[in-house]
């Protein structure tokens, strides 16, 4: 089943054309690798898609509706997450805060004021959540900006998965994570697949791509250079794609 | 200052310091500076600890404390709001100047006040979202803007003085034996800090103040909450001039000549961030109370002038100096 | 904006017509601060009576506001160009109009300062020459309040005093608050100064301290305050607490809103400078310089007090230049 479709999309910033007439469709259930050289326009590419950027030309489909037009907030409500490369945490917040930021519970404060966060719903679900993803965290009342970098990544991944998402967008996810931790981002991601979430995975660690897609794509200058099946390819092609020497 | 500093003291004393910040939302260093100026000052003076003149101090803090407010919400979000003092000026001017010049009903007078002010603040919020000027030029514009307009106002420039027994009943009325004044500081305090503190909004605010990028992407409406959040700075601001109209019993059009810095100094010495991301509005009271004991101190202890300026000056600089050791460790840990 | 403007080309107008009418009359020039207060339009009425009773012309100028000295100095400059009979000239600092000034002396231009904003020993030693000084005297409208409290409460009362000067560092506000201090030690040696702090001529801050001073100091007896902003901020504080009867408090300006609270009962008095008075009499000494006879170097124009009394009988002479 189709999900996404991404259909001659174009962005520019300034003078610089970032993406010249993108198309990509992503299925249910599946694992995409997104690769290319830094600047490619990976990141750029699924921002508009997450509606941070508008676009320039093009269109983008999520479960059949038109995305253009809507906000960042509505398109989470219609199950696109992602976790973005520079645009993390508010690090002065604490876990609860940064997983259910911009979409806290609310209950009647003194059985009156409206508007008011349920905290302790709160802190309960971020437990849960961050248990479900088997992480080690100090204290979920502390302010994320004093966990690792890793420990900061798992925080992103629980915001993902905390709405139950269609897709989920991870732009280097495993940048900054030791090797176990990876090995369970891995894992996540497989076990996302199997709960029928569509994954889509920019990393430029491509033993890990390999690991765990099912489909690599390459962008190279805003254009989609090569779709491959994982299985079907190895890394010397893809190589070979993202430097542009095919 | 030994007593504070407690790097390498025990657990105990961290856990008590995330107590008072995670649950009474006030940092303890702020509550202890307090504290040992009001200590030093019942020494200093016998006049000092009695309950009318705890009044008296609270009664002197209600503008700034006022003002206060609307500053720690701007700054959590790292904006930044200098119009502050001259909204208050111009709201009283405009208060007055609706039921005392031409003589409409009381209550105009307070409308006119708090409308004022919510106007200025209102386009400080449309001047920073739609043109993108950074918030210190377009406050910093509405600070000239605003006491002009009151100055035009106010007729030859001069206050406009007598205004009706209602309204000054807000600033100089003693409910219960309390001055009116810090009844409309308390409760407007109250709401502010649960607003910041445990609504929506307030998180919104403290995370976009934190990290604008990751607000906006979480589906934050960045662009409405930062309108929404001049236009309340201004509303303070005009009640806080509505305030100190009804306190004198005019309309000064240089009244609140600097207070925004005032303000503002006692937003941080209660442990509000300059650069956004975390904001306490019962800090920001307790940041004015030791201005407001410090200076009620000063001045029964009748010290001159050039000596007020030296002592506000350092007292400022220790307290700041003391929640910046928290800060600190914080980092180190 | 549009204010200035009409002043300026006002005075425009007023140049040329009046040079145009009158070739044969010598023509005045007048650089003030700013028009945009009641104080600077009292004095400007002031010049134009005296003018009008002296039988000379005078154009006048004034810039935006009375912190823009440099351009006050570019309007000196131009106005020279036009070689006025005499240079009357509020300077908005002691020394921003010093080179025009001189210039003007060069050209055999007669000084006049008005409104005592500059300083004799720094015109000396910067090789200016002034006709004479004039305008209130800040030390002399203080002690004027000494003594009327001394006269209201009794020269042997006793009893503590509440002085509220200006901004801290403000060389007006001292000289006021000096003036009410030293005489009040003299006339009424009973009353005690108790304190005496900086209300920075905020009124708010004004109330803060009285009742602060109130706690410590509950009989107090008298306020004094530098100007009638804080008094009248003072007076507010003291109503509140239901000591309006107890205490005496006395401003300085004679501002409207001074003059309202008096006719209501609540301020007790107001040292009114009379800046309508300080116009008309530099127009009037300045022609004697002209004319080549002498006058004294520092001329003060005296301060009225004002009281309820005063007021209400409206009989004192000097009443009519209350504006
Ligand atoms: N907000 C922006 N304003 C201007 N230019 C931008 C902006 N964001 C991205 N660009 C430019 O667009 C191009 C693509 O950037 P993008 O971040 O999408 O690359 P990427 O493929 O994600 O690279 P990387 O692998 O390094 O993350 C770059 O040339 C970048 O400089
Ligand atoms: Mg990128």
């Amino acid at each position: 089943m189709t999900l996404l479709e991404v259909k001659a999309v174009a962005k520019h910033f300034g003078a610089v054309q970032v993406l010249n007439g993108v198309d990509l469709t992503i299925e249910a259930g599946t694992v995409t690798g997104l690769v290319g050289d830094n600047g490619a326009g990976k990141s750029t590419l699924m921002k508009t898609i997450t509606g941070l950027y508008g676009t320039d030309g093009g269109e983008i489909r999520f479960d059949g509706k038109p995305m253009t037009g809507l906000n960042p907030g509505q398109r989470r409500a219609l199950g696109i997450e992602m976790i973005y490369q520079d645009l993390a945490l508010a690090r002065q917040q604490d876990v609860a805060a940064n997983i259910f930021l911009g979409r806290e519970p609310v209950k009647w404060a003194f059985g009156i004021l409206p508007g008011f966060v349920d905290k302790a719903k709160m802190d309960a679900d971020a437990r849960k959540m961050i248990d479900r993803l088997g992480a080690r965290i100090p204290s979920i009342h502390r302010p994320v900006g004093m966990f690792s970098g890793g420990q900061q990544q798992t925080v992103a991944i629980a915001r993902a998965l905390t709405f139950n998402p269609k897709l989920v967008i991870m732009d280097e996810p495993t940048a900054a994570l030791a090797v176990r931790e990876v090995e369970s981002v891995l894992k996540l991601i497989r076990q996302m697949r199997d709960e029928g979430i569509a994954v889509i995975l920019i990393s430029h660690r491509l033993n890990d791509v390999f690991e765990v897609t099912d489909r690599i794509v390459v962008l190279r200058q805003g254009r989609i250079e090569a779709d491959l099946q994982t299985g079907k390819t190895q890394m010397r092609e893809v190589v070979g794609y993202i430097v542009g020497a095919h | 200052m030994t007593a504070i500093d407690t790097a390498g003291r025990g657990d105990a004393w961290r856990r008590l310091q995330f107590f008072f910040d995670s649950k009474v939302h006030v940092r303890l260093e702020s509550l202890i500076v307090l504290a040992l100026l009001c200590v030093a000052m019942t020494v200093l003076s016998p006049y000092f600890l009695s309950v009318s003149n705890f009044l008296n101090i609270l009664l002197a803090t209600s503008t700034i404390g006022v003002l206060a407010i609307g500053a720690t919400l701007i700054l959590s979000s790292a904006g930044l709001d200098l119009s502050l003092g001259s909204v208050l000026g111009l709201s009283g001017v405009a208060g007055a100047y609706l039921s005392v010049e031409l003589e409409w009903p009381w209550f105009m007078a307070i409308i006119g006040a708090l409308g004022s002010g919510a106007l200025a603040g209102y386009i400080n919020g449309q001047l920073i979202t739609r043109t993108r000027i950074p918030a210190f030029i377009v406050t910093l514009g509405m600070l000239g803007i605003a006491r002009g307009v009151a100055l035009i106002i106010a007729p030859n420039g001069g206050a406009i003085y007598g205004l009706p027994d209602i309204v000054v009943y807000l600033g100089q009325g003693r409910p219960f034996g309390v001055p009116t004044p810090v009844v409309i500081l308390v409760l407007t305090a109250l709401i502010a800090h649960y607003v910041l503190a445990y609504s929506r909004f307030g998180m919104h605010t403290l995370a976009m103040g934190d990290n604008e990028g990751a607000a906006r992407a979480t589906g934050i409406p960045v662009e409405r909450l930062r309108r929404e959040l001049y236009a309340i700075s201004g509303l303070l601001a005009g009640l806080a001039g509505l305030i100190f109209m009804a306190r004198v019993n005019a309309g000064d059009p240089t009244a609140g000549y600097t207070y925004e810095l005032t303000a503002i100094t006692a937003t941080i010495i209660g442990g509000t961030s300059l650069f956004g991301g975390r904001g306490s509005i019962l800090g920001a009271l307790v940041g004015a109370l030791i201005m407001g004991v410090l200076q009620n101190g000063l001045n029964l202890l009748a010290v001159q002038s050039y000596y007020q300026q030296i002592a506000i000056g350092a007292v400022l600089i220790i307290a700041v100096y003391i929640d910046q050791l928290q800060s600190e460790r914080e980092r180190k840990s | 904006m549009t204010k200035l403007k009409t002043v300026l080309l006002a005075s425009v107008l007023i140049a040329f017509g009046s040079a145009a009418a009158a070739a044969d009359k010598p023509i005045y020039g007048v650089l003030m601060k700013t028009l945009a207060n009641p104080f600077w339009g009292a004095m400007e009425q002031g010049v134009k009576a005296g003018a009008k009773a002296a039988g000379v012309e005078y154009y006048l100028q004034a810039v935006e506001s009375d912190q823009a000295a440099e351009p006050q100095l570019n309007t000196c400059n131009t106005m020279l160009e036009k070689k006025p009979a005499v240079m009357i000239t509020a300077a908005i600092n002691s020394t921003i109009l010093l080179p025009c000034l001189k210039r003007a002396n060069e050209m055999k231009i007669p000084v006049v300062d008005l409104d005592n904003n500059l300083d004799p020993k720094v015109t000396k030693d910067a090789g200016v020459n002034i006709a004479f000084h004039i305008g209130s005297n800040n030390e002399t409208a203080g002690a004027q309040g000494a003594d009327y409290v001394a006269k209201k409460v009794g020269k042997d009362a006793k009893g503590p005093v509440l002085v509220i000067e200006g901004l801290s560092g403000n060389i007006t506000g001292q000289r006021r608050a000096k003036g009410f201090a030293e005489e009040l030690k003299k006339v009424a040696p009973g009353l005690e100064v108790v304190a005496s702090l900086p209300g920075d001529w905020d009124r708010g801050k004004a109330a803060n301290i009285t009742n602060d001073i109130l706690t410590k100091y509950p009989d107090l007896k008298v306020i004094f305050a530098a100007n009638d902003g804080m008094a009248l901020g003072a007076v507010e504080t003291v109503f509140a607490a239901n000591k309006g009867k107890q205490v005496t408090i006395v401003g300085v300006d004679g501002n409207s809103d001074a003059v309202k609270s008096i006719k209501a009962g609540r301020l007790t008095a107001s040292v009114a400078q009379l800046p309508y008075l300080v116009g008309k009499q530099a127009v009037e000494n300045v022609k004697k310089v002209v004319a080549g006879g002498k006058v004294d170097e520092v001329i003060y124009v005296p301060t009225l007090v004002l009281t309820k009394d005063v007021l209400e009988k409206g009989t004192e002479p000097m009443l009519k230049y209350v504006k």
